[in-house]
């Protein structure tokens, strides 16, 4: 058995590692400074080059100690932030507060976020247009941008979105690990399908609003974002609504039960994603052969996605963000990330590599224009 | 069977690969390819209607747009109409609109800007009230509940 496990080892020597680097060094490189650096400006140069290591330095270690989750939740928690950041800063600069008016939304002048997806769709089958009050294309976060880049993740990384690239997601995740164990432990499973049930609330009624309702009413991410001004009752409700949701689903909630709650409960993206599990190739794979059956999988998983029957039965349900908890608190190494018609315990490092190398590029370089942002208005407050 | 998908599973990670590799790459044209798609277009809800009348007055443009009636499967009783003030626009607005180009006035819109106050003398029938009125980038826009005539 300890043979076996050694083999399986995702753990590389420090020159393979480095080896295993050098092809998302030169691309990240690449993409984060458009082929042509420019090193003139010097709170610029420090942000991205401060940036490109710790992007690098972060996927060298993922080889490097055979961990996925610890680094992955670094990097996804530090874009949520960021990305946050970003944004609270581009509307005060745009709009001198963190609310906006009903001009902006006149003015069709809202960002658009990969959240606002599930409402468009209804619409733009049924009325040939777009419901979201934003830009098009060109312009900070376009429409046709934020849909290409969600497209090309859920084909790729399928639910693996939720945990390689979803910007809100972060703030859950860094929730869920503040406690070492969990206050509330029994939770019932069922609540994991509440976001379909969310899904069909906000398309249905997104539909016959012909408005983003969900971004209307229910986003909680709005409380570290953008609101509407508070002019009258109807905004002050909706602000309540806002914080309310983001208080108890992704601060309170995920501390007492090291869930991703907003994700698992309401997120009607989260709901489409599961769906898109069903193309990506990767997925997370259970080697009944050398499963003790010690369910820490289970235990872990911030998703729902793993319950007992789950590994009794060697599958990994599709509710799986691929975070990749469960792979590094396996002991014997018999759940690892897969390639779908690969059986488990086959091609596990290469499976885990080329897995590793898409859903790293993909948030690398997604999150690397907001971690750059803040660097530069940090290094700008010194120099 | 079991090779069959094995390699299957495999060349579609693989395409996935390169997928991932032209995606940032692409970005800028596969945007602007998917903006050219018929359905890339504001709805009327969001972007106000198309403009109807454009009348250059003193010191700014007012702009009147097409009535927005839209429903998800055809047009609703009820609506609204949008018009919008750009330039240099004067502290107290008042101005009387023909939304239906029938050349009779539909309502008088009066807007006190500086004391953020709206009043509507509906002329038609078919004007309901006043839905909007605020501040834009460019000046003021005010949107009317109207009924369909229809």
């Amino acid at each position: 058995m300890d043979e076996a496990i050694k083999n399986l080892t995702t753990r590389k020597s420090f020159g393979k590692s480095l080896l295993y680097t050098l092809p998302m060094f030169l691309l990240t490189f690449i993409l984060m400074t458009g082929g042509r650096p420019d090193f003139s400006d010097r709170s610029g140069t420090i942000a991205l080059l401060t940036t490109f290591l710790g992007l690098n330095i972060l996927y060298f270690l993922m080889h490097y100690t055979g961990k996925t989750d610890k680094f992955r939740a670094i990097l996804f928690i530090v874009f949520a932030l960021t990305l946050s950041f970003t944004l609270i800063k581009n509307t005060i600069d745009i709009r001198q507060t963190m609310t906006y008016s009903q001009g902006d939304i006149l003015e069709c002048n809202m960002p658009f976020c990969h959240l606002v997806i599930p409402m468009l769709i209804l619409p733009a089958a049924f009325t040939q247009s777009i419901i979201y009050p934003g830009s098009i294309l060109g312009g900070f976060a376009s429409i046709s941008a934020m849909v290409v880049l969600w497209l090309a993740a859920s084909v790729t990384l399928g639910r693996g979105f939720c945990s390689w690239g979803c910007f809100y997601g972060g703030w859950d995740d860094g929730f869920s690990r503040f406690r070492k164990k969990p206050v509330i432990r029994k939770i019932s499973d069922s609540w994991k399908w509440m976001p379909f049930a969310v899904l069909l609330m906000v398309a249905l009624t997104s539909a016959l609003a012909l408005a983003p309702t969900y971004c209307d009413w229910i986003c909680p991410f709005k409380a570290v974002t953008e609101f509407e001004q508070v002019t009258g009752i109807e905004s002050a409700a909706k602000a309540g609504i806002f914080i309310s949701l983001f208080g108890g689903l992704v601060v309170v909630l995920p501390v007492l039960t090291k869930k991703r709650t907003q994700c698992s409960y309401l997120c009607p993206l989260g709901a489409i994603n599961t769906l898109s599990n069903k193309v990506t190739p990767f997925t997370v794979k259970i080697d009944r052969q050398s499963c003790n059956e010690c369910y820490k999988c289970v235990q872990v998983c911030p998703m729902f996605a793993l319950t007992n029957d789950d590994v009794k039965n060697g599958n990994v349900s599709i509710f799986c963000t691929k975070c990749g908890k469960c792979v590094d608190a396996c002991p014997t190494q018999a759940i690892h990330y897969g390639i779908k018609g690969v059986p488990a315990n086959r091609m596990v490092k290469f499976s885990r590599n080329l897995f590793l190398f898409v859903s790293f590029l993909f948030i690398a370089v997604f999150a690397s224009g907001s971690i750059i942002t803040v660097i530069k208005s940090i290094v700008n407050l010194f120099i | 069977m079991n090779k069959f998908k094995m390699t299957a599973g495999i060349i579609w990670a693989l395409v996935c690969l390169l997928l991932m590799i032209i995606l940032y790459f692409g970005l800028g044209s596969f945007s602007a390819g998917l903006a050219k798609l018929p359905f890339m277009k504001l709805n009327p809800h969001a972007s106000g209607g198309e403009i109807a009348q454009q009348i250059a007055m003193e010191n700014c443009t007012l702009t009147i747009r097409k009535p927005v009636f839209d429903g998800l499967f055809g047009e609703r009783k009820k609506g609204f109409v949008q018009v919008d003030w750009r330039g240099n626009i004067p502290e107290i607005i008042n101005d009387t609109i023909d939304y239906n180009m029938d050349n009779s006035p539909d309502f008088v819109i009066g807007i006190n800007r500086l004391e953020d106050k709206v009043n509507l003398v509906a002329l038609n029938p078919n004007v309901r009230d006043v839905a909007i009125s605020t501040s834009t980038s460019r000046g003021w826009a005010a949107r009317v509940n109207i009924y369909n005539e229809k």
